[in-house]
Parts: structure tokens; C-alpha cells; sequence
């Protein structure tokens, strides 16, 4: 079925008055890999906060739909439940609410009472080793006083967890050493070998090539001045860390001349 | 004569805080026998300083829906807990049962239980642990002549403050709380006064702790039900050398409640004191919490919490005196206010220079949840020694918006990111609180204050 997929027609998007987004059509279907690069402030991150519903962005004409359902309208919670996950590149501390009851309410909010408190316990500690994490991580306060990395690695294991339909990864990879890269890979990539996980699609904001070794993209896109500049196969990621953006820049004024 | 034992009628008088009323309770206390010369002395001297003495804290601020001074006692009774009711028929402390009163922990070392002044028995044991002493305030002399003389009105200042002085002059229930040198209690006392709708009685109790050296208790202080009385109270806390005391208050009176404590402590050497304090319950409620660290090692940790909403207004002051050095203190308070909610937190820390090599630290987190919620914090330090290590930070603030978001996209809805986080907010101080059970109690009143407040969004 066509509608299959997380998929924007045409989405254009404002901040306070300005059009940061000038009509982006994507589909990613299920089971994809999309890679959308692109300088910083060309609008990756709002095409993020605007699919995971950020009520500060105003979407000024376009649909946003998963496996056919508006999301546009719905709040975040909502869009959560339908299937959307964002991987927050700054995810927000939220002091005194541990790990471990994080998860249990996320996962309980997106799939209610599916699994019993042993089978998620289960859960949790096999994604904790995927991701090669400490169990004392469940006592912490989410996200607070977190280094970059065990941010990214928490963002992954609620990932694990909620196991969601289609999943956003804004810059997961930005600022994490080797280890931190491999265990966010490897988070990605059982996932995806998983039951739950087979079907998943990925939009994987980067910046780098590297995370792309974990998660192949079937289809690379460049997002300049908010719109999408270019879409190829997976050489055209290579092609843009020896080349940088510029070239494509360069190509795609060409073209329009 | 045996003291206090008599049943019977109780008698009633409409309360005013007048000398007319104050002499016909000196009538009533006296067919008891319960009131000394020296006693009715003291009562007509408060009386006169509650007249006199100024509404406690700065000018009422523009805004301030309560003004002390306009405090009004209509429909309030009087009566002496002297004369007690056994507790009759379905048990108060069955939250089955009407009155709806929430039951007591199962598990305790003693305690007492009053409905108004008027204590109930024998439903709780006087002493479930029987190397603790819990007694009525007014029964404590005749066993312990010597201690309580030493001890009550030692340190609660009943000149202090206004509230104080009443609290004095009507004084009409009490407890004694004593543990002897090197007794060690891991179960509660529990100290309960009850009100329901069918009385608003004005409750003005003294209580009266004391932990010998090494001692260890924790008492838990509690106001319940759905009556609207006005309770206005003192406490003193005496602890011992090496003594630890942990003392918890539970303010869940009902929504009319207006209740008022200055609770007061001295520590030995090495000795600590813990204030833990939720105020969750009542119309106005105004605590100070005054801890004095007047001999080397002493330390006091305060945690307090308080969450006022619909028109409710809470008043907090803490005080720690450094007297002499090393001595430490660890003061933290979380406060939120949701509707039209106010709240003021005025926390005091002086060291007095003698107090070299003293450890201050006081932090204070407010939240706002309305923009017609209101919370002033007003920290203050007076530091007289070199040498000494304070520090003091407060914040006042509203929810982030980006934890909700971010809650929210974890396909939590928004009312439920809003219990969590504002949850989270109470946890660093909910976690000082002694014993999980308490804890979770307090997590609980919370959870369902959040409840009342968002459907009312």
C-alpha cells in the first residue's frame, strides 16, 4: 500500500515567522534506512522537532503521515503512540524521575501492558548489554548530570525499549567517542535483527559518514536552506565527506541556471 | 489525685483569643487540677504578648490573600484533652471507618492520637516499645518530676512570636516523648491530631521531646482529617549527646485547616537533629523550624516540602543558629504552588563567631505551576566567623517546557509529564525523609495534590 511509510508532501515550517522549511517530500518506507545530511541550520533538526510535534514550530501547508495517519494535529504523546521516535541530539534532564520508571512509562505509554514486570525487567537488562551499560544507570536521575554520551546511549535505550515504528536519529552520533559510536551501533543494528525491530525505519540525521557503517543507507539525502537539495544512494555520503557541501551546493545552482 | 484520667462530657467554650475565654479555660483546667499557679501565670503573660506582639515576617506583600493580623476564630470550641474519650465503636484509625482518617503505619513504638485536643484511647498503645516514654504532656511531671522540669519551656520560646504566645496561653494537649541514654528505636512514635467536619475546635498542642545520650527515635508528627480547625502548637526537641532524632511532620489537615508551629531544637555535642516537613493539607499554615547548635559536632538537616494550591497559603521559616564550631547544617526545601496558590520560605543561617570551622549549606527550589501562583524565597545569611564554610542558593521557577516535550515524546501525556516531572521536583527532598513507607506516603499525597490541580486546569 502506497501510504506505508513515515512520509512529508510538500511540508513547509515557520519559527516565529520564518520559513525554515520550503516543502520537503520524504518517505521513508519500513525497514529503510534514509541518511539526511546537510549543513547545521539547514533545517534537519526542525524537520525532527516538526515530525515528533514541538508545538514551536508552525506548519504552514504539507501532511506528515504514518502508515497513511496525519500526525500533524496530534500531540507529541500521540504521534509517540502512532509510531514516531526521536532521538533528541539534547535531550532534557528531568531530575528526580529514575531511569528505570522512565522506561517502564514510556514503554507502558506506547504499548500498554504488553509485558509482564519480569519480561520487562528481561528486557531492560538485555538492552542495557547491548548497549553496554551499567544496571546502576536505572537508579539515576534521567538524563541528569549525564556526560554527552550516556545521554545518546539512554536515547538509544529507550529506543530498545519502545521498539517504535519508525525511528529519528538527530545527530545520535555527534560528539561520542569510538565506544560510545560502537555501543549506539550495535543498539541500532540488534534492533533491527530483533522481532520487534525488522520493519523499523530509520531517518538518521548525521553529519558523518561512520554511523552509516552500523545503519546502511538505502537512500542518502542533502537538506540545504531547508529544502532537499539532493537524494542518491549510499556514495553519495562518501562522496560528501571528501567533497563537502559546497559541491553539491554548487551542483544544484547549476542546475537551476 | 489520679491526673487526667477523668472521662466524661467534655466541656466546650466558643474560643476567642480574648482574657474572658482565657479565664474560663483556667476555670476548666483547674477542676482537673492541671493548671499550677505558675502555669496560669504563664497563660495570662502569652496572652498579653499575643496581643501585643506584630504579625510574624515582613509587611503583608501586595497580593497576600492572608494577613495575620485579620486571622478570625468564628465558630471555633475550645475544650481540654485532659478529660479523654476512650476511643469507641468503628476505630478512627480504620480508613474504612468513618471519620475518614487515614490510618496510623502499622508499625510503631508508641504514640497517641487525639481527635481535637482530646486524646483517645487506649487505640495506640501509650508505649508499644517499653523503653520509650509517650505520655500526654500534662501526665509527664508526676513520673518524671525532675526531667520535665528541667526541659519544658527550656528552649520553645514561647515569647518568640505571636503564635508561640497563643499557643501557650490555650494550650490544651501535649505529648512528652522521652528516650533514654543509649535507647535505640527504629520503629516511628507517632503523634497524631485528627479533625473532622463535624467540630472546628482550636487545638493548641505542646510537645515536649527529649532523647538521652546516644539515644535514637524517629517521631512522626501528623494532622489529618476533613475538619477545619485552627491548630496552633508548640514543639521542643532536647537532644543528647550523640543523640539522633529524626522528626517528621505530615500536615494533611483539612482544606479550611489553618495550623501554626514553631517547633524548636537544641543538640548536645555530636548530637543531630532532622526536621523533615510536608506541608500538604489546610487553608494558611505557618511553621518555624529553629535549630540550635550550641556545642561542638552538632548538626541539624532540615528537608522540607510543601505544595499549596486553590487559595492555599504556606508560610515557612528556618532558622539554624551556629553558636559554637564544628558545627553543620544541611537545610533544603522544595516548594510548589499551583491556581492561586502562595507560598514563602524565609531561611535564616547565622554563625555567631565562635562558631569556627561550622559547614552552612541551604537550598531552596521553588516551582510555579499557574501564572497566578506565587512564591517568595528570601535566603538570608549572617555569618560572624572566619573559617567557616556556608552556602546558600535559591531558585524560583516553572516547569520546562522542553521536559515536557521531551516526557511527551515518549508518548506520555502531557498531564501525566507534568505528575512526573513535578514529582521529580519534590524527590531530592522526599528522599530525606526517614523509611520508604513515609516516603511513598508522601509521594502519594503529592501524586494525588497534582490530581486535584491539573483537573482543575
Amino acid at each position: 500500500m502506497s501510504a506505508r511509510g513515515l512520509v512529508t508532501r510538500d511540508l513547509r515550517v515557520a519559527v516565529q515567522g520564518n520559513e525554515i522549511l520550503k516543502g520537503i517530500d520524504l518517505t521513508v518506507e519500513p525497514g529503510q534506512v534514509h541518511a539526511l545530511m546537510g549543513p547545521n541550520g539547514s533545517g534537519k533538526s526542525t524537520l525532527a522537532f516538526t515530525i515528533a510535534g514541538h508545538p514551536g514550530y508552525d506548519v504552514t501547508s504539507g501532511s506528515v503521515t504514518l502508515d497513511g495517519e496525519e500526525l500533524l494535529g496530534l500531540a507529541p504523546d500521540k504521534r509517540a503512540r502512532a509510531g514516531v521516535f526521536l532521538s533528541f541530539q539534547y535531550p532534557a534532564a528531568i531530575p528526580g524521575v529514575s531511569v528505570a520508571n522512565f522506561l517502564r512509562s514510556a514503554r507502558q505509554a506506547v504499548r500498554s501492558g504488553d509485558l509482564s514486570p519480569a519480561k520487562f525487567r528481561q528486557l531492560v537488562f538485555e538492552k542495557l548489554d547491548t548497549l553496554d551499560m551499567d544496571p546502576a544507570f536505572l537508579g539515576r536521575y534521567v538524563n541528569d548530570g549525564f556526560s554527552g554520551g550516556e545521554k545518546k546511549r539512554l536515547e538509544m535505550l529507550q529506543m530498545a525499549i519502545i521498539a517504535p515504528k519508525y525511528a529519528i536519529l538527530d545527530e545520535t552520533d555527534s560528539g561520542l567517542d569510538v565506544d560510545a559510536l560502537q555501543a549506539v551501533g550495535h543498539a541500532a543494528t540488534s534492533l533491527r535483527e530483533s522481532e520487534d525491530g525488522r520493519n523499523m525505519g530509520f531517518l538518521v540525521i548525521t553529519h558523518y559518514p561512520r554511523i552509516l557503517r552500523y545503519l546502511p543507507a538505502d537512500v542518502v539525502h542533502v537538506m540545504i536552506d531547508g529544502s532537499i537539495a539532493k537524494t542518491g544512494g549510499p556514495d553519495l555520503a562518501e562522496r560528501i565527506e571528501r567533497e563537502g557541501y559546497d559541491v553539491i551546493r554548487e551542483e544544484v545552482a547549476t542546475a537551476r541556471a | 489525685m489520679p491526673s487526667g484520667t477523668a472521662a466524661g462530657p467534655a466541656t466546650l467554650i466558643p474560643f476567642a483569643p480574648d482574657a474572658p475565654t482565657l479565664e474560663r479555660a483556667l476555670a476548666i483546667l483547674a477542676q482537673d487540677g492541671s493548671v499550677s499557679p505558675a502555669d496560669a501565670v504563664r497563660r495570662r503573660e502569652a496572652l498579653a504578648l499575643f496581643a501585643a506582639l506584630p504579625a510574624p515576617g515582613a509587611r503583608p506583600r501586595r497580593g497576600w490573600r492572608h494577613d495575620y493580623d485579620k486571622l478570625t476564630f468564628d465558630d471555633l470550641v475550645w475544650t481540654t484533652g485532659r478529660r479523654r474519650q476512650p476511643a469507641v465503636g468503628p476505630s478512627v484509625t480504620d480508613p474504612d471507618d468513618e471519620p475518614d482518617l487515614p490510618a496510623l503505619a502499622t508499625e510503631n513504638a508508641g504514640g497517641l492520637f487525639h481527635l481535637g485536643a482530646t486524646l483517645l484511647e487506649p487505640d495506640v498503645p501509650s508505649a508499644a516499645d517499653s523503653r520509650v516514654v509517650v505520655l500526654p504532656l500534662g501526665d509527664a511531671s508526676r513520673p518524671h518530676p525532675e526531667l520535665v522540669a528541667r526541659t519544658l519551656y527550656e528552649i520553645a520560646d514561647w515569647r518568640a512570636d505571636r503564635f508561640s504566645a497563643l499557643a501557650t496561653a490555650f494550650e490544651n494537649c501535649g505529648a512528652f516523648v522521652y528516650v533514654p541514654d543509649g535507647v535505640v528505636v527504629d520503629a516511628p512514635i507517632q503523634l497524631v491530631w485528627a479533625n473532622t467536619a463535624a467540630r472546628n475546635e482550636a487545638v493548641f498542642p505542646h510537645v515536649l521531646v527529649v532523647l538521652g545520650e546516644g539515644a535514637r527515635a524517629t517521631v512522626i508528627e501528623r494532622h489529618v482529617g476533613d475538619g477545619d480547625p485552627f491548630i496552633c502548637g508548640v514543639v521542643e526537641v532536647h537532644a543528647g549527646e550523640r543523640a539522633q532524632l529524626d522528626y517528621v511532620t505530615v500536615q494533611q489537615a483539612g482544606e479550611g485547616a489553618r495550623v501554626f508551629f514553631r517547633r524548636t531544637a537544641r543538640c548536645a555535642r555530636d548530637a543531630e537533629v532532622r526536621w523533615n516537613l510536608a506541608e500538604l493539607g489546610g487553608a494558611l499554615a505557618r511553621t518555624v523550624l529553629d535549630t540550635q547548635l550550641g556545642a561542638v559536632g552538632g548538626r541539624a538537616e532540615t528537608a522540607a516540602l510543601f505544595f499549596t494550591t486553590g487559595f492555599a497559603h504556606v508560610d515557612l521559616t528556618t532558622g539554624t543558629e551556629h553558636v559554637v564550631g564544628p558545627t553543620t547544617s544541611n537545610t533544603a526545601v522544595r516548594s510548589a504552588a499551583n491556581d492561586r496558590g502562595q507560598g514563602r520560605y524565609v531561611g535564616n543561617i547565622v554563625i555567631r563567631p565562635h562558631a569556627h570551622g561550622s559547614d552552612a549549606t541551604l537550598r531552596d527550589d521553588a516551582l510555579l505551576l499557574s501564572a497566578h501562583a506565587h512564591i517568595d524565597a528570601v535566603p538570608a545569611l549572617e555569618i560572624a566567623s572566619n573559617d567557616v564554610k556556608a552556602f546558600h542558593g535559591a531558585t524560583v521557577g516553572s516547569l520546562d517546557e522542553d521536559a515536557l516535550f521531551y516526557v511527551s515524546s515518549r508518548g506520555i501525556a502531557r498531564s501525566e509529564a507534568l505528575r512526573m516531572i513535578t514529582l521529580g521536583f519534590f524527590e531530592p527532598v522526599i528522599t530525606r525523609f526517614p523509611g520508604e513507607a513515609l516516603r511513598d506516603e508522601i509521594r502519594t499525597a503529592l501524586d494525588a495534590k497534582i490530581d486535584a490541580a491539573t483537573e482543575t486546569a
